[in-house]
């Protein structure tokens, strides 16, 4: 699979036994880890062994989306041309509900995304800050592939809320 | 194994013009480092022949540069990287000799970082298909060195209260120290509000935050302890060295925390013990400066300060010339050019010799007066060790320790 998308192209060939099934399961609007077979372990990315325990064998497992923001930015100066619409939008780094603290303390499933609000358009930056609650979102980019994004829940925040000033 | 400390020197060092527009091609300017390093060092053709290079498919490779100077090599090799491979090729270029692969090894890194294949990621660098790994990041808008190290700087923002003015500190310092140093691209100096008044590049960094796109080759020269002693300039002694030390899941760190903590954690552990010494016995810091932060967090991590406290150790005024260890005596990357540490190895290896350049009436004969106003001198007095500590990114770090 190939997709356009903001000036990038997307490459997703059909032996990318890493990334196929978790866009596969974007596009139906559901967010997925890996998981280890043997000692049962989420994993992102979705790498090709459990760095848990090596294990090779591994399955899709559907996760809720829900998280906190870990740490974030404020892009200002697009890098990729088709971002320069977008600027200043919000990369945020978020911390999945399943899993936080596991295996160890300073361990969890974090992903970079994006900020958005329910039509795609970057946060407002005074609305990011670390400890805020969000939910994954779907931006539809082709028939073919969905990205995962992030926006903001109703949900009280978690921890100590903070932004820069 | 036996410790390798005091058994192997750098002896050349050498470098072409820093600029924007070198106007050449990474051959030339490649060749004349070498070139100027062999000459520093009083080496001939016949004397090396072992070339090592990093590049980011935006140079020359060994094969090209050591045949234009007629150079015969009994081992070479062209690996990928960026900030960091300094320190980690020294230790390699120390092994391959030890082994007795080759006898004398010439480091190099040409890039036409600004004119060519900008460094910073615009250009041709973001216009490359997004596959793999970068699926978890690209798509997001997060591509350049700054977008990928932001969350990093803003969580320890976040844990330790670390402020934008501390950080800046790094950058007025730096800015001093290059107004001292013929060679440095940007001799302005620089107050932290001119820092906080830049323009944002990626929150939270402003411009002057960041690092100078340069276009620079540069060359260090090793050889065994014993060889260096015929040479023509006094050796200066590896004691230590640690290579692109690695946190846990290095290709996407953000999942293995502390995310506040860096390489450094774990390279410190190597290279201390090796050379047998302690922060406080470290005279002059050359930590990489791709971004005000990544001075400070590696100072922090080594143990120059307690974690946590590297924003008030770096606006102390002790990482200044005249403070008790100064931080990039040349200006750095943030101020004299980019060259992915290997003009921060050089300019220890020119301080421990005592024969910085600067504009001292006699420099060029080793005499200074340490009197480091704005134009005059930039050398360190009575410097006896220094530290490179070298960033790749927040996962990735190396470290070496020099001693006259």
């Amino acid at each position: 699979m190939q997709v356009q998308y903001r000036g990038m192209n997307l490459i997703i060939p059909d032996n990318d036994t890493e990334w196929k099934g978790y866009f596969e399961a974007a596009r139906d609007h559901r967010l997925v880890m890996k998981q280890c077979r043997d000692c049962g372990l989420l994993r992102y990315p979705p790498g090709a062994a459990c760095p848990w325990c090596m294990s090779l064998e591994w399955t899709w497992q559907d996760v809720s989306g829900k998280g906190t923001i870990y740490s974030y930015e404020i892009v200002v100066q697009a890098i990729q041309a088709g971002f320069r619409d977008w600027a200043p939008y919000p990369v945020v780094l978020v911390e999945l509900d399943e899993q936080r603290g596991h295996p160890t303390a300073d361990e969890g499933l974090r992903l970079i995304a994006n900020l958005a609000s329910d039509d795609f358009k970057p946060e407002k930056e005074e609305n990011v800050a670390i400890g805020k609650r969000v939910e994954v979102i779907f931006l539809d980019v082709s028939p073919e592939l969905s990205l995962p994004l992030f926006k903001l829940s109703q949900e009280p925040p978690q921890g100590r809320v903070w932004q820069l000033k | 194994m036996g410790n390798l400390r005091d058994r192997y020197c750098i002896v050349g060092v050498g470098e072409t013009e820093y600029s924007r527009n070198s106007g050449r091609t990474t051959r030339a300017m490649g060749v004349e480092a070498v070139k100027k390093a062999m000459e520093d060092a009083g080496l001939h053709p016949t004397d090396i022949d072992g070339m090592l290079s990093y590049h980011g498919n935006d140079s020359t490779p060994s094969t090209a540069i050591s045949a234009d100077l007629g150079v015969r090599l009994n081992f070479y090799m062209d690996v990928i990287g960026g900030g960091s491979s300094t320190e980690a090729l020294v230790g390699l270029a120390m092994g391959v000799i030890e082994v007795g692969m080759c006898r004398t090894v010439a480091i190099f890194r040409s890039m036409n970082g600004y004119s060519e294949i900008r460094i910073g990621g615009t250009g041709a660098r973001a216009a490359t298909p997004v596959r793999g790994g970068d699926l978890a990041t690209r798509p997001y808008g997060m591509l350049s060195a700054g977008q990928n190290f932001a969350p990093t700087f803003m969580r320890h923002m976040y844990e330790y209260g670390t402020t934008s003015a501390q950080v800046a500190h790094v950058k007025v310092a730096h800015s001093k120290h290059a107004g001292n140093n013929p060679k440095a691209l940007l001799k302005q100096r620089v107050t932290v509000d001119d820092v906080l008044n830049s323009r944002w590049v990626t929150k939270p960094l402003h411009l002057l935050d960041c690092c100078l796109e340069t276009d620079n080759a540069t060359c260090v020269i090793v050889t065994a302890a014993e060889r260096a002693k015929d040479l023509r300039q006094r050796p200066i002694y590896i004691l230590g060295v640690a290579g692109r030390v690695s946190k846990p899941r290095v290709d996407y760190h953000f999942v293995h925390g502390p995310l506040s903590r860096v390489a450094g954690y774990h390279a410190k552990d190597i290279v201390f013990p090796m050379a047998g010494i302690s922060p406080e016995d470290v005279d002059i810091t050359g930590s990489y400066d791709a971004f005000t932060f990544t001075t400070m967090l590696q100072l922090e991590e080594y143990g120059f300060c307690k974690k946590g406290e590297g924003g008030a150790y770096v606006s102390s005024g002790i990482i200044e010339l005249g403070g008790e260890r100064p931080n990039n005596p040349s200006g750095g990357h943030l101020c004299e050019g980019y060259t992915h540490g290997m003009s921060m190895v050089i300019e220890n290896v020119r301080q421990l010799r005592g024969m910085v350049d600067d504009y001292c009436p006699r420099g060029r004969e080793g005499i200074h007066s340490y009197d480091y106003a704005e134009g005059q001198c930039r050398q360190v007095k009575d410097a006896e060790i220094t530290m490179n500590l070298g960033w790749a990114n927040p996962a990735t770090g190396s470290a070496l320790i020099l001693r006259r």
